[in-house]
């Protein structure tokens, strides 16, 4: 063990000053937060845009008492609204655009008479489209906002005369549910199809999502970081060491998993920043009251939950180390990373999209098998329910299944073949060379 | 430049035999290299038997055999392509036989590979160095794997030394040319005491005043008890440093004896014309 200790330093120094490392390790961390800042700028901006006095105009065709109300009350709110008079469509475009107006009301003739006999009065609505951002969204919902408004404001008018001694709410939504939902023993207060949904987007994401992305980072640099020993040729030295296969890939397994550990943190670090500027975006409905009326999450859920992740960034390192043992070069270990990036994906689709309590025994074993589902199912369940046996089981397996596929690897990792293929490399460039 | 190692108690007239100063070119050197790996006992270090390597269909070796002694040089030449790499690869434990016995100090090549590892030193012939690492960091690196750290840090000091790389030692390997690569793998294969050092065209790609520097060292290695099996493509390094040589071609080994004794027996005038009158026959 104590010869494992140098190869580690040299693991890390050499990972650790390789810009390709250092720069892969860094940019998550400046990108994520850049990203947020610049969501949430563009869309309180576009928040700002929406919040200008709308400018509309308005073509009354019924030109009646209650026609006329309806306008005094567009006017009376915070729009400037200009009348046109006559009823030709296109010469009231036209005159928009020179205006820049953007929305265009037209009260259809009968609209008192229709109110009147308690029918549905009809207005349409015209809305030039300018440009397409996230400031005419907003803009547009400015508007939809007062239209309901109107709505509401007639609909009590109606009531009103029907029977002045009524409350029109009552009427208008005589039912009201509150809804709770039931987490682990805890009664709270929020809509089942709000957790869910918000949970989805928000809590239960975070995990996987970092741990994808990381993990696709974390192979390809522990397959480089082994695979360049061949290619460099230092591979070789190595190997008559007095160390044994075992050890050199062990080595290789914690150097570059302290560089992906600090490189996850980083990475979290980058996300929940990230994660807190698109909270704060207006217009956004993530509450933080949300997170807050959760039921507390225990220490040792939280301590679980970083075991797992650690242990699934050796899982996913080990399988980075085992392509670059058995490359060639760094091209060879290269092609061969696409066949990882299943046993990354698998589990994480599966857990995201369905409750592998439910699922059929035989996709049940695949998503235990990957010990990169552990740390997913854990950061799901620690909130809903208690953290399930399986997860707890995950610990042991994920160290022992990576210890044997490090020892099977070091088995079938042969000098012999390494050196072949390389043997066999050399003879093609060298040939192509000669050709040329 | 003085490039003095220092005495590291050895007995004193052991030590007046070897502390001739030699002068070459700018360098002017006065030191010895204690082997303190090395134990009294068998006198053979090495043995080959009938040893034969194939890759695939093609025999790359082919029932080659010899014996190297205890502190003796012994040489490996031969064109482009003979086997040399090959076999030395096998004494190293890198490549399994396909057939034959190899034995270095009196364990199997394959049942005791850990034992030979432990005292063996191997310089591949291209072999690589860590791009982002200094010569230093590596040479200590490699110093902690066979030693505790005391003794790590005094052995990195003498192989600093002799690697002849002066400050320049502390700069990432990646800036080193292609000889100071070559010298830090020396100091690196010596630095670690071998009783056997294998060598892979130790002098490629030095410059003159190097590769005799080079030679030198694995001259005094040997003089103080180390064994060395080398390759190599230059006669006259071969005639200076080897006590026997082997001629291999093709796989198969087609003279051994002292340099001397081949020039006489080939009625050459230096190795260079030995070999070449091998090889045309
Ligand atoms: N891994 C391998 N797979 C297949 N053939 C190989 C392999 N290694 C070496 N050979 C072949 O075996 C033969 C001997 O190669 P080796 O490298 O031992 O020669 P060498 O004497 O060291 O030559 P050089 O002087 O060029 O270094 C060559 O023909 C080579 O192409
Ligand atoms: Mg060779």
């Amino acid at each position: 063990m104590r010869k494992i200790i140098p190869l580690i330093e040299k693991e890390v120094k050499d990972l650790l000053r390789d810009p390709r490392i250092y720069i892969g390790l860094i940019i998550p961390v400046i990108m994520l937060p850049l990203l947020g800042s610049i969501m949430s700028t563009a869309v309180s901006t576009s928040i700002q845009t929406s919040m200008v006095v709308l400018k509309i105009a308005v073509i009354d065709a019924d030109k009646t008492r209650l026609s006329k109300e309806f306008l005094n009350l567009l006017k009376n709110t915070d729009m400037s609204v200009y009348e046109i008079d006559g009823t030709d469509l296109n010469s009231a475009i036209n005159w928009m655009r020179e205006l820049g107006l953007e929305f265009l009301i037209v009260v259809e003739k009968g609209f008192e008479e229709d109110l009147n006999n308690f029918r549905v009065a009809n207005i349409r609505v015209y809305a030039i489209i300018y440009s397409v951002g996230l400031g005419s969204i907003g803009k547009y919902n400015a508007f939809q906002t007062q239209l309901q408004n109107y709505i509401k404001i007639f609909s009590d008018m109606l009531i009103y005369r029907l029977n002045p001694n009524v409350n029109a709410e009552t009427i208008r939504k005589p039912l009201n549910f509150t809804f709770h939902s039931i987490l682990k023993n805890n009664v709270v207060k929020i809509d089942p199809q709000t957790f869910l949904s918000q949970f989805l987007m928000g809590y239960s994401i975070i995990v996987p999502m970092i741990l994808f992305i990381l993990s696709i980072s974390v192979v390809q640099m522990a397959a480089t970081a082994t695979a360049v020993e061949n290619e460099e040729k230092t591979l070789e030295t190595l190997l008559t060491l007095p160390v044994s296969r075992y050890e050199i890939l062990v080595a290789k397994l914690l150097g570059s998993s302290i560089i992906s550990v600090i490189g996850g943190v980083l990475f979290t670090m980058g996300f929940l920043i990230y994660f807190e500027s698109m909270l704060k975006m207006p217009g956004m409905d993530i509450s933080t009251s949300f997170y807050q009326v959760l039921p507390p999450i225990h220490l040792e859920s939280f301590l679980l939950l970083g075991i797992s992740i650690m242990l699934s960034i050796f899982f996913i390192t080990s399988l980075g180390v085992v392509i670059g043992a058995l490359s060639s070069d760094v091209r060879m270990a290269n092609s061969l990373l696409g066949f990882v990036i299943i046993p990354i994906m698998v589990p994480f689709f599966l857990i995201l999209y369905g409750d592998p309590k439910v699922m059929p025994l035989a996709i049940k074993l695949v998503i235990y098998a990957f010990p990169t589902s552990y740390p997913t199912l854990i950061a799901r369940e620690m909130i809903i329910n208690p953290i399930p046996v399986e997860a707890i089981f995950g610990i042991p397996y994920s160290i022992v299944i990576t210890t044997v596929i490090l020892y099977v690897t070091s088995l079938i990792m042969s000098p012999e073949k390494l050196l072949t293929l390389q043997h066999k490399l050399r003879a093609r460039t060298v040939g192509k060379e000669k050709r040329q | 430049m003085f490039l003095i190692l220092k005495d590291y108690g050895l007995n004193a007239p052991f030590n007046r035999k070897y502390s001739n100063k030699l002068l070459y070119g700018s360098f002017k050197t006065d030191f010895c290299l204690v082997t303190e790996r090395m134990e009294e006992g068998s006198e053979t270090a090495v043995v080959v038997k009938n040893l034969v390597k194939r890759f695939g269909a093609f025999t790359a070796v082919d029932g080659i055999s010899f014996e190297i002694n205890k502190g003796e040089v012994f040489g490996l030449i031969g064109p482009n392509g003979a086997g040399k790499t090959t076999t030395l690869r096998i004494i190293s434990t890198l490549l399994p036989p396909t057939s034959g016995e190899v034995r270095v100090f009196g364990n199997d090549i394959l049942r005791d590979a850990d034992k030979i590892r432990r005292i063996i030193s191997y310089l591949a012939e291209e072999a690589g160095t860590y791009r982002n690492i200094s010569g230093k960091e590596y040479l200590s690196i490699i110093a902690r794997i066979y030693f505790d750290s005391e003794e790590a840090s005094k052995a990195v000091e003498e192989a600093i030394e002799f690697s002849g790389l002066g400050d320049r030692i502390n700069d990432k390997m990646k800036t080193y040319s292609k000889g100071m690569k070559r010298r830090i793998q020396i100091a690196r294969v010596l630095m670690t005491k071998p009783k056997l050092a294998i060598l892979d065209e130790p002098t490629a790609g030095l410059d003159v005043f190097h590769a005799q520097y080079i030679r030198n060292i694995i001259k005094k290695y040997a003089e103080n008890g180390g064994t060395v099996i080398l390759s190599s493509h230059n006669m006259l390094e071969v005639e200076y440093l080897c006590s026997r040589v082997a001629l291999m071609h093709q796989g198969h080994i087609v003279i051994q004896d002292k340099p001397q004794a081949i020039k006489n027996r080939l009625n050459a005038s230096n190795l260079e014309e030995a070999f070449v009158k091998v090889v045309a026959s």
